[in-house]
C-alpha cells in the first residue's frame, strides 16, 4: 500500500493504492490521525485501491466519525468490487461516495 | 494356380487370394472361396491380399457377396495398386481395407521402454517403433492411437504414431522422435539435471490432470482400482480386506485426466519439448491412482528386491526414491514431510493392492522368492490400512504460523491458487477478504495469550464448480457461524468499530460450516465460481 497526500489549505486529498488489510490499515490509521487536525474537506482518493478487508473499513469508519465533528468526507475513484464491499457492509450509506 | 489358400487362428478365419483375378477364372475362385468360408459364422473374417497382383470388376463381385453374408469382412495387406482399385470403385468405403505393411526388423535395437502391453525400440535416430506383444496387436494399436489423439485434442503434448508396421509375427506402431531422450537417460547420465527434471516431470503431471475429459471417453480409475480391492481382499485379514474395498470406494470419481503409468521412462525431450509416450493406460479420476503407480514404479516394485527399480529405470534405487519424494513435494507446493507422508501413505495403499493382484495373477503364489515379495507387500498394506482413513487428499495447502505478520505468505498462496483456479478479479477478492477474516480471526483469538499454528486448503469442486477453503487450527473451540450479524443500516456515530469481519465472510462467500473434531476447529467456506 502506498499513501499519497495533497493538502490544500482545510482541504486533504489522500490517495490510497495497493492493498488496504489487516497488515497495512494500521499503518493509514496512523497516518490520519497525525493529518486531519484543522480539516474540513477530506477526499480519499480509491481510484488505484486493489483490496480493501474489514481493517481498511474500520479505519474508514473512524475518519467518518472523526470528519462527522469537523467537516466533510468524500470516497472517489471506487471500483465495482470495492462498491459491492461498501454495499453489502451497509458502508454505502455511511460513505459519501463520488 | 492355388490362387484361394486359407488359415484360421483364434476364431479367426483368412482367406488368402493371390495371382490374377479376372472374368477368366472368377466364378472358379468364388466356388473356392466360398468353400473355404464353409459354414464359419464368425466376426472376423478377413481376406489377405498380399500376393493379390490384379482383381477386376468380376473379381471385385466375389468381395461383394462375400460382404453381403459377413457383414464384418475385412480386406488386409493391400498393396498400393490394389488399395487403388478398391478405392476408386468405392470398396474402401463399404468395407475395412488395411493397407500392407511394411516390415521393420528391431534386430540389435536399443531397448528404450517397456510398458505393459509392448516393448518399444529406437530404429533411428529420428523414429522408434512400439512392438506390441498381443496377438490383437492391431485392435490395441488402433486403441492407443485413439487415446494419444483425444490427449492431443485435450492439449497434452504427446507423441502420435503415424504408421503401422509388421514386425517378425506382430505389428508395431512407429513413432517420430527426433533425437529423443528418455527423462530416465538424462537422470542416468546427468544426475545434475534432477532440479530440472523434477521441474518438468511436475509441471506436465499437473497439466494432465487439471485436463478435463468429456463424459465416457476414458475408463474410470476408481472402477479399475475396485476391481483390483475386491480381487486382494481374499488374501487379506476380513477386516482390513473390507477396510480396503471401503477406502477406494469412498474415493470420489473425477473427470480430469490421468496417464496412469507416469514415469521418467514415459517421458522423452525432443529438442526442447517435453512429450508424453505410452497411451495405453490413459483414464480419468482421483490423482491419488496416479500417485500410487508412481510410487510402485520409483520405489514399491523393488522394495523386496532392490535391484528391479536400477533395472527397469536404468538408475540407482536411491535415486529414484529421491526423484519420487522430490516430485511429490513439489507437485503438492510443500516441504511439510508430514503431509508428504501422508500423501505418499495413501498412494501405497492403491500400490501395494495393484502389485499384490498383479503378482498374484502372475502365478507368485506358486513361487516361493515371489511369495515372500508379495508377503512383505501384504505386511505394509496391513499396517497401511490400519492408520489411512482415507485415500483423497485435498487439493493445496499451507501451514503457518497464525500471526498477523504471515497474513502476506497466506496471501500470496491464495492468490497463486486462484489465479490457477481462474476466478475473477470480483471472485479473486472476495475470497481473499473472507481468508483475511478468517486468518486474522485466528491470529487474534484462537491461541491467546500464545500463537499457534493453522492450516488452510484451498481446492476446487466440480459440478458446480466451487471453491473450497478449509480453515483448522487447534485453538479454544469459536463457531463463527453462531455469531450475530451486525446491524448495517446504522449510521456512522452508532455503528461500532470492528464486528464486520466473520459478517464479510458470510457474504462474501456461499456457504459456511463448521464443526470442532479432535480438538481441531474446522471451519469449511465455499463459493461458486462462475467464471470458467
Amino acid at each position: 500500500m502506498t499513501i499519497d497526500k495533497i493538502q490544500d489549505g482545510a482541504k486533504l486529498k489522500v490517495k490510497v493504492s495497493g492493498r488496504l488489510d489487516t497488515t497495512t490499515a494500521p499503518e493509514l490509521e496512523d497516518d490520519l490521525k497525525k493529518s486531519l487536525d484543522g480539516v474540513e474537506e477530506l477526499v480519499m482518493d480509491f481510484s488505484e485501491l486493489e483490496y480493501i478487508s474489514s481493517a481498511g473499513l474500520r479505519v474508514l469508519l473512524s475518519s467518518q466519525k472523526i470528519m462527522n465533528k469537523q467537516g466533510t468526507m468524500e470516497v472517489i475513484g471506487v471500483n465495482s468490487t470495492i462498491m459491492e464491499i461498501f454495499e453489502v457492509t451497509g458502508f454505502i450509506d455511511i460513505l459519501t461516495i463520488r | 494356380m492355388d490362387e484361394v489358400r486359407s488359415r484360421q487362428q483364434d476364431g479367426q478365419l483368412t482367406i488368402e487370394l493371390s495371382g490374377r483375378i479376372d472374368s477368366g477364372n472368377a466364378s472358379r475362385i468364388e466356388e473356392e472361396v466360398f468353400a473355404a468360408v464353409g459354414d464359419y459364422m464368425g466376426s472376423r473374417l478377413m481376406v489377405d491380399v498380399e500376393n493379390l497382383e490384379y482383381i477386376s470388376s468380376a473379381g471385385l463381385r466375389i468381395l461383394l457377396r462375400l460382404l453381403k453374408k459377413h457383414r464384418k469382412l475385412r480386406i488386409i495387406n493391400a498393396s498400393s495398386d490394389i488399395y487403388e482399385i478398391l478405392e476408386m470403385t468405392g470398396f474402401t468405403e463399404m468395407m475395412d481395407v488395411e493397407k500392407a505393411y511394411r516390415s521393420v526388423s528391431i534386430e540389435g535395437c536399443e531397448v528404450i521402454g517397456a510398458g505393459a502391453n509392448g516393448t518399444v525400440y529406437r530404429i533411428n535416430d529420428e523414429l522408434v517403433v512400439k512392438v506390441y506383444k498381443d496377438a490383437d496387436a492391431l485392435e490395441d494399436i488402433r486403441r492407443e492411437r485413439e487415446l494419444a489423439r483425444l490427449a492431443l485434442v485435450l492439449g497434452i503434448p504427446t507423441a502420435i504414431s503415424y504408421d503401422v508396421v509388421r514386425v517378425g509375427d506382430s505389428y508395431g506402431s512407429v513413432f517420430e522422435l527426433l533425437n529423443a531422450r528418455s527423462f530416465s537417460g538424462i537422470l542416468a547420465q546427468q544426475p545434475e539435471k534432477m532440479d530440472w527434471c523434477v521441474k518438468e516431470y511436475v509441471d506436465l503431471l499437473k497439466l494432465i490432470h487439471s485436463t478435463r475429459v468429456p463424459k465416457g471417453k476414458l475408463p474410470s480409475m476408481r472402477q479399475i482400482a475396485l476391481d483390483w480391492a475386491r480381487f486382494v481382499r481374499d488374501y487379506l485379514p476380513e477386516e482390513e480386506g473390507e477396510k480396503l474395498v471401503s477406502l477406494v470406494k469412498e474415493v470420489p470419481e473425477d473427470p480430469h485426466m490421468i496417464h496412469g503409468d507416469y514415469h521418467t521412462k514415459n517421458l522423452e525431450l525432443t529438442g526442447d519439448e517435453v512429450l508424453l509416450i505410452d497411451m495405453d493406460t490413459l483414464a480419468v479420476g482421483h490423482p491419488v491412482f496416479e500417485f500410487a503407480s508412481m510410487y510402485n514404479a520409483f520405489v514399491g516394485f523393488g522394495e523386496y528386491d532392490n535391484s528391479v527399480t536400477q533395472k527397469f529405470m536404468g538408475f540407482e534405487r536411491e535415486r529414484a526414491g529421491e526423484f519420487w519424494r522430490r516430485s511429490l513435494k513439489a507437485y503438492l507446493g510443500t516441504e511439510d514431510e508430514d503431509r508428504v507422508k501422508e500423501v505418499e501413505d495413501k498412494a501405497r495403499v492403491i500400490g501395494y493392492t495393484r502389485l499384490i493382484r498383479r503378482s498374484i495373477r502372475r502365478g507368485g503364489l506358486e513361487d516361493p522368492e515371489r511369495l515372500a515379495e508379495i508377503e512383505l507387500w501384504k505386511e505394509r498394506l496391513i499396517q497401511l490400512l490400519h492408520r489411512v482413513d482415507s485415500l483423497v487428499f485435498t487439493g493445496s495447502r499451507i501451514r503457518l504460523e497464525a500471526t498477523k505478520e504471515n497474513l502476506h505468505l497466506m496471501n500470496d498462496f491464495l492468490e497463486k491458487e486462484l489465479e490457477k483456479a481462474g476466478c475473477s478479479v470480483r471472485e479473486k477478492m472476495q475470497i481473499q477478504v473472507a481468508a483475511e477474516e478468517v486468518f486474522i480471526n485466528i491470529a487474534n483469538y484462537a491461541y491467546t495469550p500464545n500463537t499457534g499454528e493453522a492450516v488452510m486448503i484451498v481446492d476446487v469442486e466440480d459440478d458446480p464448480r466451487t471453491l473450497v477453503l478449509t480453515f483448522i487450527d487447534q485453538g479454544r473451540p469459536y463457531d463463527p457461524t453462531k455469531k450475530e450479524d451486525p446491524d448495517v443500516s446504522l449510521p456512522a456515530d452508532q455503528r461500532e468499530i470492528g464486528g464486520l469481519g466473520i459478517f464479510m465472510v458470510k457474504q462474501s462467500m456461499d456457504d459456511m460450516a463448521y464443526e470442532y473434531r479432535d480438538g481441531s476447529n474446522i471451519l469449511t467456506l465455499k463459493k461458486r465460481l462462475v467464471n470458467e
